[in-house]
């Protein structure tokens, strides 16, 4: 869990209108060559970009809520980078490693990534956990569901 | 009268088949098993299950994901009795009396009487649904493409004011959710829209990725930076069925917060959520002497157990008759049904009859499995929650990305769920709810859709969705419950009733 100083100080709306405000902006950037049309006969960009547009206005009321409401605020701390990264890269080895290197690499490498994530890690029981839902899952997806999930390529073309 | 009850034959003979009675079964055990769980919930779980239904039929494939629902509800309020943990959100009042009951010695009474309100409130809400089916189906096809889009504007209005937290926030979700929904191909031209160069963006964001990021991956995340709790049930749980002194007692608040939760059921944009919070404060004040609830009221448990069973139910009429999903999970019915080229709305209940009524007779036989599921196994479900968390994240992580690897044999698809995880974690971190979101995304395309449409007819006047009378009727009622909303003293009250 990381807590920076900075972060203490600002007010949870103000992160949350920004967020909303860049969102806008994306969305404005990706549908700037859409035709809008018109009322009577809407083109494509025309919903993108007055939803993109009610999304910034919702996003600049959001950022400042903490000077017209009477709500108590808090504050943008207690983002963790631990989790979201391992349990993203444990996802994204999945999804690129299904292919070339079947469910019997992917899933206990992801099951492993996934655990570091967590506050404790137990070496022997999650490496024992990780072949036991290897094996499960290989049996319940693959043999019994008949899901096209390649299994191990490398080694037995299934 | 004499065509419900061929219907509701029919119904019966459809769900009373060998392979759809095992599927209900499946869905109302696993159902009980993520209700009893904390840190998983249904809508991850039916997510998570999606592409398991490829292979049955869709009635099957629906009375299965029906049953994982509505067992939920059961599930989350043993562990709010036994261990004042609510499963689920919609238990959370059951902590208060239910889990006084257990300190005092009656947990078994306690989950008799949750169990049996439960399925009384189920049996008249399936009873509802098979009577207002037909009626709400036939008003449905008189609806226009005005009328729809007035509709839909009024589910996402209450599913803004229904929820928790500020109206402002849930508002701007809705409105994000309307915009990823126009991500892809467009409906008249054939244009790609906002979709980054990306190809495998062209046919939008698939519903299940959205939807198993925002809450799967998400919740992972979240429940990652609480410390577990580990919690261990110190009560012996005693007699099971309450007397018929008890039952007595109990009947007249199981049938108010039936009532109650179906009414509120019935509204679009989730308004089953507030069934056991409505039931509570009507069950308090009505009471001869309210001080009691807080200590172990039975009626503050029974009634509350029934409305979130009654709404869980009567949540499936929006869907089933004006394929508009009221909530995330019966957006996930929406889902479960395109996938299998089934188009929800007025017309399923013609063109699929036996699904239709099938899927409505399962849910009182779901209700009786339920009741069989929870009160004997009860100790099981207990021992249960013994696994640790830290087994139990990787398993769900590696659930999710086979199931999402498997709707389309898509690793963009597993990366794109992992990217909306993290974004789920940062709206949680700001303060933004994800199901309005959700619920935005869902009804994003029928709105286009139907607003395009009805602009084409009315040759581009926006006066068409005030000037025909039930359209302008559904927005004026929509406004109103706005205003309702954000006047101040309303406001206090709403935050008081989701504090409690």
């Amino acid at each position: 869990m990381q807590e920076s100083g900075t972060a203490k100080r600002i007010p949870q709306d103000l992160g949350a209108g920004l967020f909303l405000v860049s969102v806008s902006l994306i969305a404005l950037w990706q549908g700037a060559d859409l035709d809008a049309g018109t009322v009577r006969e809407m083109g494509p960009g025309m919903l993108p970009r007055g939803l993109a547009g009610l999304t910034g206005l919702c996003g600049l009321f959001v950022a400042t809520r903490p000077l017209w409401s009477s709500e108590t605020q808090e504050s943008l701390a207690g983002w963790s980078l631990r989790g979201p990264v391992l349990i993203f890269g444990a996802a994204f080895f999945f999804a690129y490693a299904i292919r070339p290197l079947g469910f019997t690499v992917a899933g206990p490498v992801a099951i492993v990534l996934a655990a570091l994530a967590g506050r404790e890690t137990r070496w022997v029981e999650i490496i024992v956990f990780a072949i036991v839902m290897t094996a499960f899952c290989t049996l319940l997806f693959r043999v019994a569901l008949g899901l096209p999930i390649p299994v191990a390529p490398w080694l037995l073309d299934y | 009268m004499d065509t419900l009850l061929a219907n509701l034959t029919l119904g019966f003979s459809t769900a009373l088949s060998f392979q759809n009675l095992g599927l209900c079964f499946v869905g109302c055990l696993v159902g009980t098993l993520v209700g009893v769980l904390p840190g998983v919930g249904p809508i991850a779980t039916i997510a998570m299950l999606l592409p398991l239904t490829f292979n049955i039929d869709p009635t099957g494939a629906l009375i299965m994901l029906a049953g994982i629902y509505y067992g939920a509800q059961y599930g989350g309020s043993t562990t709010a009795i036994l261990l004042n943990v609510p499963g689920e959100a919609t238990s959370v009042v059951s902590t208060i009396d239910g889990h006084q009951m257990a300190r005092q010695g009656r947990a078994g009474i306690a989950l008799g009487l949750a169990a049996i309100g439960s399925f009384i409130a189920g049996s008249i809400a399936t009873l509802l649904i098979a009577a207002l089916a037909s009626p709400l189906t036939k008003l449905a096809l008189l609806f226009g493409p005005a009328e729809y889009f007035s509709l839909m504007v009024l589910g996402l209005t209450f599913a803004m004011v229904l929820a928790r937290g500020s109206v402002l926030k849930a508002a701007s979700m809705i409105i994000v959710g309307v915009l990823l929904s126009t991500i892809g191909t467009d409906l008249e031209t054939g244009e790609d829209r906002l979709t980054f160069g990306i190809s495998a963006l062209s046919d939008g964001i698939d519903f299940t990725v959205l939807a198993m990021g925002l809450f799967g991956f998400a919740e992972i995340l979240r429940n990652l930076e609480n410390p577990e709790a580990r919690a261990i049930l110190t009560t012996a749980i005693g007699r099971l069925l309450p007397s018929s002194e008890d039952m007595r007692k109990a009947l007249p608040s199981i049938l108010r917060g039936t009532g109650l939760g179906a009414l509120l059921g019935i509204l679009p944009g989730n308004g089953a959520v507030l069934g056991p919070f409505a039931s509570y404060s009507l069950e308090k004040k009505i009471a001869k002497d309210p001080s009691r609830f807080g200590k172990g009221a039975p009626e503050g448990l029974a009634g509350p157990e029934s409305a979130n069973n009654a709404g869980a139910q009567t949540a499936f009429i929006p869907l089933l008759t004006l394929g508009i999903p009221p909530n995330a999970v019966m957006a996930l019915m929406v889902g479960a049904m395109t996938i299998h080229g089934i188009i929800p709305g007025p017309q399923v209940m013609t063109r699929n009859p036996e699904l239709f009524w099938g899927m409505i007779a399962s849910m009182w036989i779901g209700n009786l499995m339920l009741l069989i599921i929870n009160l004997p196994l009860v100790g099981m479900w207990v021992r249960l929650l013994q696994v640790p968390y830290r087994l139990m994240f990787p398993a769900i992580l590696l659930f999710c990305c086979i199931g999402i690897y498997s709707v389309n044999n898509s690793p963009f698809d597993v990366v794109l769920t992992a990217l909306f995880g993290l974004v789920g974690y940062a709206l949680h971190k700001f303060g933004y709810e994800p199901a309005p979101l959700l619920l935005g995304f869902v009804l994003g395309r029928l709105l286009e859709e139907k607003m395009r449409q009805a602009l084409v007819i009315s040759r581009g006047s926006f006066a068409t969705f005030v000037e025909r009378p039930v359209s302008a009727g559904l927005l004026v009622v929509a406004a109103v419950v706005l205003v309702v909303a954000v006047l101040p003293a309303i406001r206090k009250g709403r935050e008081k009733a989701f504090q409690e």
